[in-house]
C-alpha cells in the first residue's frame, strides 16, 4: 500500500502578499490568448485555481436554453484521451480537484491542488477544455442528471424565489434572465449531443478566457506550462455588453406556491442598470450595506433584533461583474409572521430610500467594507475570486490594491445620491415563495 | 447565531494532517499565572492558574490577521426534555448585550466587529458552543475584551428572549423547509433513545418556544465558566502578550462555584433494525442509512473515515458507480459523525427521478455486504489517503480554517486529534477497513430513514 507522506513542516499560514501589493506581485499575461495571472502568497503547498470563459447560459441559443448547462457538464464526463473514472482517479490520488459550472454570462473554472500537481492540474483543464469525448452514453446520463438536479432545486424556496425575481426584474435578452424550470426542463429533454457539440466548437476557445493561479506557485513555471497545454487552442469569442436592463412590465408582487413549506422566502427588489466599474457603483454598494449587511445593518437590527420576524434579512447590490446587475432584499419569514415581516421590511426601505444613511452609518460601513475586504485575501481562495472578478469587471488589478481608499473616500451626499438616483421603491418588485398564507390549491 | 445541523456539520469533520513534532516548533511563552500544560505541533496548550481557563495558541506573524475563538464544552447533549435547544437559544442571547458592551454603549460585540469587517459568528452542536471572528491583529485585544466580558456578564433577560425566540424560530423553520434536514433529525431521534443525541440542537419546536428565561439564566450560571472554556488564538499575534491578555480579561472570574454537570446517560445497546417515514410535499425522495458508530476519539474512527472517502468521493467511488452513475441518484453522502460520543455512521442517498426507495436502499446495503465480504483494494486506500493529505494543506489556508477544525477537536475531547488523527489516518490499512465495516454496519444497528415525496397539485393564484 502507498503511504503518503505525512510528514509536513509545522503549520505555516499566509503570507503578506495579501494586503495593497496585489498588483505589482502579481504576474498577469497574455498566454495563447488566455489573459492568466498567476501570484504567489506564502501559503505552503495549496495552489487554488480559479478562472471563465465566456460560455455561460446566456450564449444557449433561443430555441434550447440548455445548451451551454449541457456542455459543460460533458466536460467531466472524459476526453477523447481518457474516460471519466480516469480523470476522476487521477485527481483523486493526490486530493486534487476541477470543477466546470456555468452562471449566467460564463463557464466557471474551480480547481485546487498541491504544488507538486500543479502541471497535471492544468495540463487536465485544457484537456477537459480542448477535448472532451461528447460521449453518446454519458450524454445520455448528463440529460438525466441535470433533470434531477433541477427537479430537487425546485423543493428550494430560496431558488424558486430567485429565478421568478430575476425573470421578473430583467427583460427577455438580458443575461442575468433566467429561463424558467419548465424551460430548462424542456430544453434538457430536447437537446441533442450534435447541439451541444455545436455549442462547443462556437464558444469554447482562449478569447476572453481568464484564468487565475494563486498560492504556492512559480509564475514562470505556470507560464510555461500553460503555454505548452494550450498551445493551437483557438476560438471563443466575448459576448458583447448587452443593452442595460430596461423596466420590465411585470407584476409588482409575484407569488410562488409550494405545499408543506414552513418558512417562505422573499426577494424584493429592482434592475440597477449599475455595472460594477461604473461610478456609483461602490456608493450604492456602501448604502446598501447599511440597510441590510450584518447585524448592525438596518433591516437585521430591526426586523430580527427589535421584532423578531425573521432568522435573516439582507440587502445586497450583485449580478454586475460582467453586466448591468440588481438591488435586493432577501428575508426568510414563517408564514404566520409574512405580513408583519413584510410590512416592517417596507418601513425600513422606505425610510432609507428617503432619508438616506447617516454619517456614523457611513463611517461604520467604511471600516465594514475595508475590513471584510482584506479579511478576504486572506486566503488563496479569496484572493483568486478577487483577482477574477476585477479581470471580469475590466478593471486593473491596481483596484484591489486601490479598493480602501476608493471606499474611504466617499462621502455622504455620494452615498445617499446614489440611493435616490438608482432605486425606486415604487419600482420595485417582491417575490414570495413557500407556502402562502391564503393560496388554494386547484 | 448560526446552527449546523447534522449534515452541514459533517464537512467541519474532514481531517486536516500535521505532524506532529516534524519540525522545530516554537518555544512556547512562560508568563507568570500560566501553566504550560503541552507542546504539539507548534501548538501550545496552557491553563490560566487563577481559573482554570484552557488556551491554545498557535502563532504565525505571516499576515496580519487573527483568530479568536472561545469554545464551551457545552451542546445540545446537556439538554433534557423542556429545556431542548436551550443552548442555541442561550447562544443568541450572546449577542444581546451585557452591562460593560452593549449596542446602547455603541460598543457591542456586532457593533465592534463589523465596524471593523470583522468576520464572525458562533455556532451551537451537539458537545459544544463557540464564538470566534477574524479580524485584523491590531484588533485582537479589543474582541478579546468584549468576549471575555460576556462570558459572565451577559445580560439575559424576558424582553431579550422574546423576539429571538421567534427568530430562532423561524431558523427552526427554516431547517424545516429542507427534506433532508427534517429526516435526518427523525433518524438521530430513532437511532438514540436514551442518549441526548435523540433531539435536535436547534431543539424541539415547543421547547423552543415555551423555554422560560429562568431557564436560561440557569444554563449561563451553569456551564459559562473559564474551567468550562477553551480559547483558541491563531495567526498573527505575540504569543506572551496574547497571553497577557487573556490574563487581563479572562482573569478576573474565578472558578465555576460548582463542578460542571457531565452527562452520564449512554445509549441500551440497539437489538434490531428501525425505520422511520417522512412524507411531505416535495419532488424527489431520498434514503438515509445509519448505523451506530463510535466516538471521534475511538481508534476505530479513522479507518470509518476512510471507508466513507472509499464509498461516497469522486467518480470512482462505490457509490458514485452504483448508484449516480446509473441514474439512480443525484449525490450519495457517507460520513461517520466526528463527536464526543458514540454517534451515526450515515449514508444519505438523493433519488434520482423514477429511481425508487426499494432499489437504491438494497443496492446500499449491497455495496455495504461486498465491503464486509470482500473488502476493499490498497489502491482505494491509497486514493483516500490522498484526498486526506491534500485536504490537510488545504485546511492551513488561513486561520479561520485551522479554527474551525481545532473547534471540533476540542468538542470530541482532545484537541491534539488535530495532530494524532492524522497519524492514525495514515496508518489505515484495507483490512482495518474491512474489519471496521463487519463491526460497525449491521443490519441489527441501523436506522434506515425514507423521506417520499407526496406530489401537490400546483396552486392557483392569489
Amino acid at each position: 500500500m502507498k503511504c503518503p507522506a505525512l510528514l509536513l513542516p509545522a503549520l505555516c499560514l499566509l503570507s503578506a502578499v495579501v494586503f495593497a501589493d496585489v498588483a505589482p506581485n502579481a504576474d498577469r499575461q497574455s498566454i495563447n490568448g488566455i489573459d492568466v495571472v498567476a501570484l504567489k502568497t506564502g501559503v505552503k503547498d495549496v495552489v487554488t485555481i480559479r478562472g471563465t470563459l465566456a460560455a455561460g447560459d446566456s450564449r444557449s441559443p433561443q430555441n434550447n436554453v440548455a445548451l451551454a448547462d449541457l456542455a459543460a457538464g460533458m466536460l467531466d464526463k472524459g476526453t477523447t484521451s481518457r474516460d471519466k473514472f480516469a480523470i476522476s482517479k487521477v485527481l483523486g490520488d493526490v486530493g486534487a480537484s476541477i470543477n466546470f459550472s456555468t452562471d449566467a454570462s460564463a463557464l466557471n473554472i474551480n480547481a485546487k491542488c498541491l504544488r507538486a500537481d500543479l502541471p497535471m492540474v492544468l495540463g487536465l483543464i485544457a484537456e477537459q477544455l480542448r477535448t472532451p469525448a461528447f460521449s453518446a452514453e454519458e450524454f445520455a446520463k448528463l440529460k438525466k442528471q441535470r433533470a434531477g438536479d433541477m427537479k430537487r432545486a425546485l423543493e428550494d424556496t430560496d431558488v424558486r424565489a430567485n429565478t421568478s425575481y430575476v425573470r421578473a426584474i430583467y427583460p427577455v435578452g438580458h443575461p442575468n434572465r433566467e429561463a424558467s424550470p419548465e424551460e430548462f426542463l424542456a430544453a434538457v429533454d430536447k437537446a441533442t449531443l450534435a447541439e451541444v457539440k455545436a455549442f462547443h466548437a462556437q464558444y469554447y476557445g482562449p478569447a476572453a478566457m481568464k484564468l487565475v493561479i494563486v498560492g504556492d506557485v512559480e509564475p514562470a513555471a505556470v507560464r510555461t506550462e500553460l503555454g505548452k497545454v494550450f498551445a493551437g487552442w483557438t476560438g471563443g469569442s466575448a459576448q458583447p455588453p448587452p443593452a442595460k436592463a430596461g423596466s420590465v412590465d411585470s407584476a409588482r408582487e409575484q407569488d410562488v406556491f409550494m405545499a408543506d413549506k414552513t418558512n417562505v422566502s422573499i426577494l424584493w427588489g429592482q434592475a440597477t442598470q449599475l455595472r460594477y466599474g461604473d461610478p456609483d457603483t461602490l456608493a450604492l454598494r456602501v448604502g446598501t450595506a447599511a440597510l441590510g449587511s450584518g447585524f448592525t445593518g438596518r433591516l437585521m437590527a430591526n426586523v430580527r433584533d427589535k421584532e423578531g420576524l425573521t432568522y435573516g434579512i439582507y440587502s445586497y447590490v450583485g449580478n454586475d461583474t460582467f453586466t448591468d446587475g440588481d438591488w435586493r432584499i432577501g428575508a426568510n419569514f414563517s408564514p404566520e409572521l409574512l405580513s408583519k415581516g413584510i410590512a416592517s421590511t417596507k418601513r425600513q426601505l422606505i425610510e432609507w430610500h428617503q432619508k438616506g444613511i447617516t454619517a456614523e452609518e457611513l463611517a461604520s460601513n467604511k471600516g465594514k467594507f475595508v475590513g471584510a475586504y482584506k479579511l478576504g485575501l486572506a486566503t488563496t481562495g479569496g484572493m483568486a475570486g478577487a483577482v477574477l472578478n476585477t479581470l471580469n469587471r475590466d478593471l486593473p488589478l491596481s483596484f484591489i490594491d486601490e479598493f480602501s481608499a476608493k471606499i474611504n473616500a466617499l462621502t455622504l451626499d455620494q452615498v445617499n445620491g446614489a440611493i435616490k438616483k438608482h432605486l425606486n421603491p415604487d419600482e420595485m418588485v417582491l417575490i414570495k415563495a413557500g407556502t402562502l398564507p391564503g393560496a388554494v390549491g386547484k | 447565531m448560526k446552527l449546523r445541523f447534522l449534515l452541514s456539520a459533517v464537512a467541519l469533520a474532514w481531517p486536516i494532517i500535521h505532524a506532529a513534532g516534524a519540525a522545530a516548533a516554537p518555544t512556547p511563552p512562560a508568563v507568570a499565572g500560566f501553566t504550560l500544560v503541552k507542546t504539539l505541533g507548534g501548538i501550545s496548550e496552557h491553563t490560566l492558574d487563577a481559573n482554570g481557563l484552557t488556551v491554545l495558541l498557535l502563532s504565525d506573524r505571516t499576515a496580519p490577521v487573527v483568530t479568536f475563538m472561545v469554545t464551551y464544552h457545552v451542546g445540545s447533549r446537556n439538554e433534557v426534555t423542556g429545556s431542548t435547544g436551550a443552548t442555541h437559544l442561550l447562544e443568541h442571547l450572546m449577542f444581546k448585550g451585557g452591562l460593560n458592551y452593549n449596542d446602547a454603549k455603541g460598543n457591542s460585540v456586532k457593533q465592534f466587529l463589523e465596524g471593523i469587517g470583522g468576520n464572525y459568528n458562533a455556532t451551537t452542536w451537539l458537545d459544544r458552543t463557540n464564538y470566534f471572528a477574524e479580524v485584523g491583529s491590531e484588533h485582537l485585544e479589543g474582541y478579546l475584551a468584549i468576549e471575555a466580558d460576556r462570558m459572565r456578564n451577559l445580560w439575559i433577560r424576558e424582553d431579550g428572549r422574546r423576539p429571538e425566540m421567534t427568530v430562532v424560530r423561524n431558523e427552526f423553520e427554516i431547517g424545516e423547509n429542507d427534506p433532508t434536514q427534517a429526516l435526518d433529525k427523525e433518524i438521530f431521534a430513532a437511532a438514540f433513545q436514551a442518549h441526548p443525541y435523540h433531539h435536535p440542537t436547534i431543539g424541539w419546536r415547543s421547547d423552543i418556544e415555551k423555554v422560560a428565561i429562568e431557564k436560561l439564566r440557569e444554563f449561563y450560571d451553569t456551564f459559562y465558566w473559564p474551567d468550562n472554556a477553551t480559547v483558541t488564538i491563531i495567526g498573527d499575534f505575540d504569543p506572551a502578550a496574547a497571553l497577557g491578555l487573556v490574563k487581563k480579561y479572562y482573569g478576573a472570574y474565578p472558578k465555576a462555584p460548582h463542578p460542571i454537570p457531565q452527562v452520564y446517560t449512554e445509549e441500551p445497546e440497539q437489538s434490531g433494525p428501525r425505520r422511520v417515514m417522512l412524507q411531505r410535499a416535495g419532488e424527489l425522495g431520498t434514503v438515509g442509512v445509519s448505523f451506530k458508530s463510535p466516538a471521534g476519539s475511538h481508534p476505530d474512527y479513522p479507518a470509518l473515515k476512510v471507508l466513507g472517502i472509499i464509498m461516497d468521493s469522486g467518480k470512482t467511488s462505490r457509490f458514485y458507480r452504483a448508484l449516480t452513475d446509473k441514474n439512480l441518484t443525484t449525490s450519495v453522502n457517507a460520513e461517520p459523525g466526528f463527536f464526543h460520543d458514540p454517534s451515526l455512521f450515515q449514508i444519505y442517498a438523493n433519488l434520482a427521478p423514477a429511481a425508487t426507495h426499494e432499489a437504491v436502499e438494497k443496492i446500499i446495503l449491497d455495496e455495504i455486504a461486498k465491503v464486509k465480504t470482500d473488502g476493499v483494494t490498497d489502491a482505494e486506500v491509497a486514493t483516500a489517503l490522498g484526498k486526506i493529505k491534500a485536504a490537510t494543506a488545504y485546511g492551513r489556508d488561513g486561520s479561520f480554517a485551522i479554527a474551525s477544525k481545532i473547534n471540533e477537536d476540542i468538542a470530541t475531547g482532545d484537541w491534539t486529534l488535530y495532530f494524532t488523527l492524522d497519524e492514525a489516518l495514515a496508518k489505515v490499512t484495507a483490512a482495518d477497513v474491512k474489519r471496521v465495516a463487519n463491526r460497525y454496519l449491521n443490519q441489527s444497528q441501523s436506522t434506515t430513514g425514507w423521506f417520499v415525496p407526496i406530489i401537490t397539485p400546483a396552486p392557483a393564484a392569489n
